[in-house]
Order: C-alpha cells, then sequence, then structure tokens
C-alpha cells in the first residue's frame, strides 16, 4: 500500500470515526433518560440519531471499500 | 458550578455534550470553530475550556497562547477523535492541561470538568531505599549497599552480623530484592521453633511423621525454591540439628521428616545473628562447618551509632510513615534532629522506629510538632548517656557505673568476658550490678 492509499484510507477511518463517536455520545443520553436524569422523550430522539449515525457509518465504509476495491462492502 | 466553553464543530457531539455539562451543574457556551471561541473569550470568562485538536479554521493548539494571555487563566482539556495524535496531544499536556479521546463517555467530561483537585500525584519520596529496602547514605551504608550489590550477582550464601535491631532482616530483603531471583522470599526465625519443630520447619515433614502431623508440608528450603530463605538467629538453632542443615547445604537436597524421597533444593541462604564472628567461634553455638557454608560471603551491619549521619533521614522517614498510617501532619525540627543524633540508640533502626512511633502517639494529632520526651530512655538505653563520659565535675562511682555498662555492651551482655575485661572478679561485677539495682536475685 502507498502513501497516498494509506492517506485516503485515514480519511475514510476519520469519517467513519465520527457517526461512531456521536452514536457513543448518544447512547449516553439514552443512559441519562433511562435514569431519568432527562426527560424520556430525549432517549427516543437519541436512539433516532444512533440509527440514522449507524447508517452513515456504514455508508461510510461502503464508500470506502468501493474506493479501495471497487466491491461493495456487503 | 464552572462556567465552561465547547469548541467543537460537530453540532451533534456539542449539543450532547452540553446537555451533559449542564446536567452536572455547570454553565456552557458553544463555539464551532476557533474565530468563535476567540469572540466569546472577548466577551466572557470561563473556568474550563473543551477544546477539539482539529478545527475548520486551524488547530485548537492555536488558542493557547491566547488562553495563557486571559487574567484568569481556564483549565483547558484538548478533545479529539484521532486515537493517533494521542502521542502529540500528550505532549502538549501540562499542569493545566490535560485530553479525551473521542469517543467520550458521560464519566470523562464528569471528571475532567470535576472540582475536586486531582490528588497531586505522589510526590517522589525525597528519601531514597536502596534496593527497595534499606536508607541511608552515610559511608558505612555505601559500602554495604557496594557488597550487597557485588553478592547479589552471585549465588553465594551470605551471613549478616549485628547487633539487634540493626536491620538484618532488611538487609536479607534487600538482597532478595537486588538478585532479582525468580523464586520467592523466605524468612524463618530460628531461634523461635522448639528443637522438636525446627526439622519439620527447615525440611518439612511427610503426613504421620510425627503426632500431629495430619499432613505433608513443605520446609521452608522447598518453599523458597528459586529465591533466597532467611534463617535468623541462626547461632540459636539447636546444635544437635546443624548436621542436618550441613546436609542440606552441601548436597542441595532435603528429606522431609518421616520420608524418604530427596528433594532437590536451590536457594540462596542468608543467615543472622547478632553475635559477633568470634563469639561465635568462641562459645560453639554454630558449627564451623555450618559457618563455612553460611558464611561464604559475611557481611557486618554497621550499628547506628557507627553512621550518626542516617538517624536523621531515619527519623524523618519514620515520621513520614506514622502520618501516612496515621493521617497526621507531624514535623521533626532541626534541633530535635540534633537531640536524636546525639543519642546512641543500643537498640539501633528498631529502637528509633519504636521511640518515633510512642512520640508521635503521644503528641497531639492536631499540630505539627512532635513532643519529645525529656529523656530517650528504653529498655536498652536506660543507662546509656549522651553526655561525654570523661567531663570534670563526675563522681568515680558515675564513671565505673558507666564503664561497667559500656563494657557489657560491647560484650552483649557477657558477664564473665565483661569482668574480665573490666580486670575484676565476676563476683565483684556482680556486687556492682546489684548495687545499681539491675540484677535480680536470680541473675546472681
Amino acid at each position: 500500500m502507498n502513501e497516498d492509499e494509506l492517506a485516503d484510507i485515514a480519511k475514510w477511518v476519520h469519517d467513519a470515526r465520527k457517526p461512531l463517536n456521536r452514536i457513543s455520545m448518544q447512547a449516553e443520553m439514552v443512559k441519562m433518560a433511562l435514569n431519568g436524569e432527562i426527560p424520556i422523550e430525549k432517549a427516543t430522539l437519541a436512539l433516532d440519531k444512533i440509527i440514522h449515525s449507524t447508517k452513515d457509518c456504514s455508508q461510510t465504509l461502503t464508500h470506502m471499500m468501493e474506493a479501495i476495491g471497487g466491491s461493495s462492502a456487503e | 458550578m464552572l462556567t465552561v466553553l465547547l469548541v467543537d464543530d460537530d453540532p451533534e457531539f456539542s449539543e450532547v455534550a452540553c446537555t451533559i455539562i449542564e446536567f452536572l451543574g455547570h454553565e456552557v457556551l458553544t463555539a464551532c470553530n476557533l474565530a468563535e471561541a476567540r469572540e466569546w473569550l472577548t466577551k466572557e470568562t470561563f473556568d474550563h475550556v473543551l477544546l477539539d485538536f482539529m478545527l475548520p479554521d486551524g488547530s485548537g493548539a492555536h488558542l493557547f497562547e491566547e488562553l495563557n494571555e486571559l487574567p484568569k487563566q481556564p483549565r483547558i482539556t484538548l478533545i479529539t477523535g484521532h486515537p493517533s495524535v494521542k502521542s502529540i496531544i500528550k505532549g502538549l499536556c501540562g499542569p493545566n492541561i490535560d485530553y479525551l479521546v473521542k469517543p467520550i463517555q458521560r464519566e470523562d467530561i464528569e471528571a475532567v470538568l470535576s472540582t475536586k483537585k486531582k490528588p497531586s500525584p505522589t510526590p517522589e519520596p525525597k528519601i531514597k531505599k536502596h534496593f527497595g529496602h534499606l536508607i541511608g547514605e552515610s559511608a558505612s551504608m555505601a559500602e554495604l549497599y557496594k557488597l550487597i550489590s557485588r553478592v547479589s550477582r552471585t549465588k553465594a550464601n551470605v551471613m549478616l552480623l549485628g547487633e539487634s535491631g540493626a536491620g538484618k532482616e532488611v538487609v536479607a530483603a534487600a538482597i532478595h530484592a537486588a538478585s532479582q531471583s525468580d523464586g520467592p522470599y523466605i524468612a524463618t526465625n530460628c531461634g523461635a521453633f522448639s528443637k522438636e519443630l525446627i526439622g519439620s520447619e527447615l525440611f518439612g515433614h511427610e503426613k504421620g511423621a510425627f503426632t500431629g502431623a495430619v499432613g505433608k508440608k513443605e520446609g521452608v528450603f522447598e518453599q523458597a525454591e528459586g529465591g533466597t530463605l532467611f534463617l535468623d538467629e541462626i547461632t540459636e538453632m539447636p546444635i544437635d540439628m546443624q548436621p542436618n542443615l550441613l546436609r542440606v547445604l552441601e548436597n542441595k537436597v532435603v528429606i522431609r521428616l518421616g520420608g524418604t524421597k530427596t528433594i532437590p533444593v536451590n536457594c540462596r541462604v542468608v543467615s543472622a545473628t547478632n553475635r559477633k564472628m568470634e563469639e561465635i567461634a568462641e562459645s560453639k553455638v554454630l558449627r564451623e562447618d555450618i559457618y563455612f557454608r553460611l558464611a561464604v560471603f559475611p557481611i557486618t551491619i554497621p550499628p547506628l551509632r557507627e553512621r550518626r549521619e542516617d538517624i536523621a533521614l531515619l527519623a524523618t522517614y519514620f515520621v513520614d510513615e506514622f502520618n501516612k498510617d496515621n493521617g497526621t501532619h507531624f514535623k521533626w525540627e532541626e534541633s530535635q534532629l540534633d537531640t536524636l543524633t546525639a543519642y546512641d540508640w543500643p537498640g539501633n533502626v528498631r529502637e528509633l522506629r519504636h521511640f518515633v512511633h510512642r512520640a508521635g502517639i503521644m503528641s497531639d494529632p492536631e499540630s505539627s510538632e512532635i513532643e519529645l520526651p525529656k529523656t530517650i530512655e528504653s529498655p536498652f538505653a536506660k543507662k546509656q548517656s549522651t553526655t561525654s563520659s570523661l567531663a570534670a565535675g563526675r563522681t568515680i562511682e558515675d564513671v565505673e557505673k558507666e564503664l561497667i555498662y559500656a563494657t557489657l555492651e560491647k560484650v552483649n551482655g557477657n558477664k564473665t568476658l565483661a569482668a574480665e575485661m573490666l580486670g575484676i572478679s565476676t563476683k565483684t561485677l556482680y556486687n556492682r550490678l546489684h548495687a545499681y539495682g539491675d540484677l535480680s536475685k536470680d541473675d546472681s
């Protein structure tokens, strides 16, 4: 793997990390809601955002696979 | 409550982080780039800045200088989503700057914003423990360290000679530590077992070897496999058990009591006695052949009065230990350390340690001042004088008394030897001691 390819992968990894970090934070929101520390509706909202972020992450990984191998990430 | 500035370009992260920070009872303002952050800094005063390392208009680190120039410098926590730059960020950290790596949990935010002062890192102990055990920077201790270092590189058996309380067991542990052997350090006291039990203690026994031997037992030689066996008070070992010990030392195998199988053993034997070498030879408490097996490398541990420069160091160490155990904050005054240094400590380091603990218990725990008793007295020390022995104004009787006690101490209390050294009969010596009230009738 050459340096350019490595740089590309680093970028994809960065893009995939972003939704993962969001998922982690939203999971904290769910925990807080379940503990009664914030309104329970916030948990629903957070879970929606988690689902959204997993799709983002999956999409990023698919793009990465397409970019580096031309194959599907499925 | 803190006022926090959160600088991050991910609005979703910022939103959740704000919820958490507000829930923790703090006030939070947000910025999504350096420019916005700079603007906030001109308008508000912050206690803490949570700063993303990579922002659209530059690195969070670019804000350091401006933050440092503020009249009230906030604490800074750098945030990164790139574990790969962790080491760079670590390098930027200081007493006022720390970092978090995404994904972040609520507890992480809670920890960095905690108003409780982080426990200051335990200060490096000022007092160095050589080989992890020994304290002292005097020339005689430096010599001891040299010997320990040399012998630790070999497998030689060591005999430690030194007065009671001088630290023989600590030196044995230091030798073990310096040897970096794989096996354990096992210590036993040869004077603590009856003639019947010492064989079992040293060599182990098989089930049913004697009445009460309900199971088999490994002896200390087996337990110390690959390590160090410390035999304290070796000269108190019954003489008729010594041939068995010799056999183990020579053949490097043990046979458990009641057993027939030979078990190979491999450990360094460090033995100790408070008798002097000449006394060991004269009194025949140790067989000569055993002596030469055990004392391949004899080490004499200096008494505390021969390394007075270490007394202050040891006293400080003991008071620090006392403070740690009891939540006190006692400190020595220079004059107190001078008093301790002037004293002879016939009970050596052990006596000093007990003295410091006793003084600690007697002192007001709310104060930092240690109350020293007017005179330093202990069962070992009551006849000791810290003043020069031959000053005009003292009576002959007084000086004679001091000479008698000094001689007795020199010969470890052996009255026959002391009388001989003093040039008086044993009877006269006993009479004098009676007169001083130092002998019970049974002793005479």
